[in-house]
């Protein structure tokens, strides 16, 4: 399973909602009920999921879905 | 100098002016002296030296974090900055009112200490400390030429009232260059008369309402105070996006498109939406800077690590307005409905479903009087003058006096013994301005139709306004 998959995954999860495609340009108003309460959550399962902790930086930078998954890639690589 | 004065307008034409008359590469010049002599204008000398030393450090910390080799030395040109600024604006807005306070305590009265004017400096430190983030983030270059950067601090449209702007939308505008365009020069006059008209007509309207009550609560009891409050409601929006919409309008004639503050608030169905569409700029500022950092910091805490970044970004939102009680109050009340609206979105959609309320008409506009009602509770901390009257308040408005008739009880209520003609005309123009702002923001309307709609916003401004005026609400904080 590719990172974008296990991702992809993990939103249909959060969000309760099977029918969501991720695409690297989608932002929280892309999906139903991506807000900042829920973004925390998200946040929460992807770290223990891939077993890293995203610095304060790295999350407040993040935009897109796109942005996600290069930060969970890179930090996947390095903590691999 | 207020936006409401004819002075203002005249500033502004003669601004228009000379910048319409000079070569692009000095147009900042000339916009940034304007901003200063606009702020000089205010009679606070040293406002201006506020001004410049927010620009100069947040200026410098932005450089200094760029260049800076490591994360390490970066967050310390970061929290340099910060600092210095939070300094700045606490010296300038609480420090009087703290040495007041604390005064007794340490064996001094308190009074002899001079009540700083602190216009605009709550605005634009919240503006530099964004920039530092920004800059720190890498979402915005931080800005090399002085001018520009002290010109996106100062502009005179935003200067005292906001909207507070992010770098990365207000430098790239200042630096392009500029061409004459009828179009956005017609835009921002009428924005700009569309301000005034809310200001002037309805806003200071509704406050004789709002005054009447809130000067003297006691006297007054039942529905009186509900209308007085709901009056407080029409004149604060009014009046503070009469003020946003005078400043957009100010900007479009120089070719910039400020940040919008407003839109529709009162229409919000929940509090959490309430706060997207009121004071938008202020409220993006929080959740950007301080919400989502707490928040992300606070992360392992589950649940309550949210709950309290709601908290503290809350308490924040009402000490920016001033170091009292009431506004004190006003944030809480707001963070208590936006927890409590925090708790319970995982059980709505199952509620709405059970009690078959989800997707009605009658759903939807429950939640937006439900809301507004919220919202006009927490307006009465903001508005009375003391705690004691907003508890009175608070604990008497839904007293019915039955004294007299029930005809002659609500004519009381609604009147508080001003003129009828108040009362009629302040209704009148909220209908004309919901007409009026269907018709211009309707595209295709007749353009019969539409300039009539434009004559009589300006012979209704010119008529109608108040003449003892009050000074815009957002002025002091």
């Amino acid at each position: 399973m590719t990172t974008f998959e296990r991702l992809n995954q993990l939103f249909r999860t959060v969000f309760e909602d099977d029918s969501i495609q991720l695409r690297a340009d989608m932002t929280a108003g892309d999906v139903d009920g991506w807000d900042s309460f829920s973004h925390v959550y998200l946040v929460r399962k992807i770290e223990a999921t891939f077993g890293f902790r995203f610095t304060e930086k790295e999350l407040l930078k993040q935009r897109t879905v796109g942005d996600l998954i290069a930060d969970i890639e890179r930090k996947s690589a390095t903590s691999g | 100098m207020t936006f409401n004065s004819v002075w203002y307008f005249l500033f502004l034409l003669g601004v228009f002016a000379v910048f319409h008359a000079t070569k692009d590469r000095w147009r900042w010049v000339v916009l940034l002296l304007s901003s200063y002599g606009f702020y000089a204008y205010l009679k606070a000398p040293y406002l201006l030296g506020v001004l410049l030393l927010v620009t100069g450090v947040s200026y410098f910390c932005g450089l200094r974090i760029a260049a800076a080799r490591d994360e390490r030395h970066r967050r310390v040109w970061l929290w340099t900055g910060i600092a210095a600024c939070v300094a700045i604006l606490t010296v300038m807005k609480y420090l009087s009112t703290l040495l007041r306070v604390l005064g007794p305590a340490f064996g001094s009265d308190g009074l002899g200490h001079p009540v700083l004017v602190s216009i605009g400096v709550s605005y634009y430190t919240f503006q530099a400390i964004s920039y530092l983030v920004d800059v720190h983030l890498e979402v915005v270059e931080p800005e090399e030429h002085f001018g520009y950067y002290a010109l996106h601090m100062a502009l005179f449209a935003k200067l005292l009232q906001g909207p507070i702007e992010r770098a990365g939308n207000l430098i790239c505008q200042l630096k392009r260059p500029y061409r004459f365009d009828s179009e956005s020069v017609r835009a921002g006059l009428l924005l700009f008369a569309g301000g005034l008209f809310k200001k002037v007509v309805i806003a200071d309207r509704a406050a004789l309402y709002a005054d009447r009550v809130y000067d003297s609560v006691h006297d007054f009891s039942g529905l009186a105070l509900l209308t007085a409050t709901y009056a407080f409601a029409v004149q604060i929006y009014f009046d503070f996006s009469g003020y946003t919409d005078m400043a957009r309008g100010s900007a479009r004639l120089f070719g910039i498109t400020l940040t919008e503050n407003f839109n529709r608030p009162y229409l919000a169905t929940s509090i959490p939406d309430f706060w997207r569409r009121w004071h938008m700029s202020f409220s993006n500022w929080l959740s950007d800077y301080l919400f989502r950092p707490l928040q992300i910091r606070f992360r392992d805490w589950s649940r309550y690590g949210t709950v309290s970044a709601i908290g503290i970004t809350f308490l924040v939102c009402g000490l920016w307005h001033g170091v009292a009680w009431g506004f004190l109050i006003w944030g809480l009340l707001h963070g208590l409905y936006m927890a409590t609206s925090f708790y319970y979105r995982p059980y709505q959609k199952r509620v709405q479903r059970r009690l078959r309320l989800a997707g009605g008409r009658w759903h939807g506009l429950t939640r937006i009087l439900l809301t507004f009602n919220l919202v006009a509770a927490a307006w009465v901390f903001f508005r009375a003058a003391t705690l004691q009257d907003a508890w009175y308040v608070w604990t008497h408005v839904f007293d019915l006096d039955v004294g007299g008739s029930l005809v002659q009880t609500v004519s009381n209520a609604v009147f508080l013994g001003l003129e009828e003609s108040e009362i009629l005309l302040l209704m009148a123009s909220i209908g004309f301005w919901l007409l009026y702002d269907r018709i211009v923001r309707t595209p295709h309307v007749n353009g019969l139709v539409r300039w009539c709609a434009y004559a009589a916003l300006l012979l209704a401004t010119m008529n109608l306004g108040v003449p003892s005026g009050h000074r815009f609400i957002y002025f002091r904080f």
